[in-house]
């Protein structure tokens, strides 16, 4: 839920999707679930020129497994708040592979 | 069912596991890569922490680790050296 | 200095050794012969991970009609990166350079 909720904080942001296939999209963020699917809107296509197919998009629906990166803007994260919260989350989490 | 204590015998995949922590181990990925180091933990989704890690790609030295951690889906086998 | 100790106190899972990197420089090997450096913001179960300061590097064969194929490196860089867990194969202390 960690990442869940990470991203729910970035909403409305601007950020840039970068999939598995080298595709980057960049956007702003509207919405999450907790597979870390995103949906962007106002989207431009990173290098356009060698992926011209989206070119007439707006929004995008990104189903979480097919994205390797999210560019964010570090001014939008709070980083000792994420620290805190992923030390949490890994007390939580402690033994539970085993 | 003999055995309640099942765990850390050697009888099962999950007991050798537990039974090598602290051994010199090869650790082989999917890719081919291989690790050579010593085991310091193993959990259920074969996630690995390694310590005194070398690398090995194509049969040539590349890297070393003090510490490394190796995340389970990427491992084909584990072998006590 | 029990070291089968189950209360997940210390190092006694493999993820363990990953949160005593929080805000420490890691070096993260990924599939398709990518490799980043940067700081350790998050990380959870399925290795999804959250990195500042990143440095990216992928190695490419370069396919030259005429030339044999050329190995080469692309550096990238990004001020703050989520990585998908899957994508994730190693995890290590970051020492220098």
């Amino acid at each position: 839920m960690l990442f869940f909720s990470f991203f729910k904080t970035l909403i409305d942001h601007e950020v840039t999707v970068e999939l598995k296939n080298d595709i980057q999209i960049r956007g702003t963020l509207k919405s999450v679930d907790q597979y870390l699917n995103i949906k962007l809107e106002n989207i431009s296509v990173v290098e356009e020129i060698k992926y011209p197919h989206l070119s007439a998009v707006k929004n995008v629906f990104i189903r979480g497994s097919v994205v390797r990166y999210v560019h964010l803007p570090a001014s939008a994260v709070d980083v000792p708040l994420l620290e805190d919260a992923t030390r949490r989350e890994a007390a939580n989490q402690a033994g539970k592979a085993k | 069912m003999e055995n309640g204590t099942a765990q850390g015998d050697g009888k099962d995949p999950s007991g050798f596991l537990s039974q090598i922590i602290g051994a010199p181990v090869t650790v082989k990925l999917n890719s081919g890569v291989v690790y050579k180091g010593e085991l310091q933990s193993v959990d259920g989704y074969m996630n690995i922490a390694l310590e005194k890690t070398e690398e090995y790609v194509n049969g040539s030295k590349r890297r070393t680790y003090g510490d490394a951690f190796v995340r389970g889906n990427n491992v084909m086998y584990i072998s006590a050296d | 200095m029990a070291d089968n100790g189950d209360d997940g106190a210390n190092v006694s899972e493999p993820l363990d050794l990953v949160r005593l990197l929080i805000d420490e420089f890691v070096f993260v090997k990924l599939r398709g012969d990518r490799e980043l450096k940067g700081r350790l913001h998050a990380y959870d179960s399925h290795c999804n991970l959250v990195l500042g300061e990143v440095e990216e590097t992928i190695y490419v064969v370069e396919d030259e009609d005429d030339e044999t194929d050329e190995l080469k490196t692309v550096n990238r860089k990004s001020e703050m990166l989520f990585v998908r867990g899957d994508s994730v194969v190693l995890i290590s202390p970051y020492s220098g350079a």
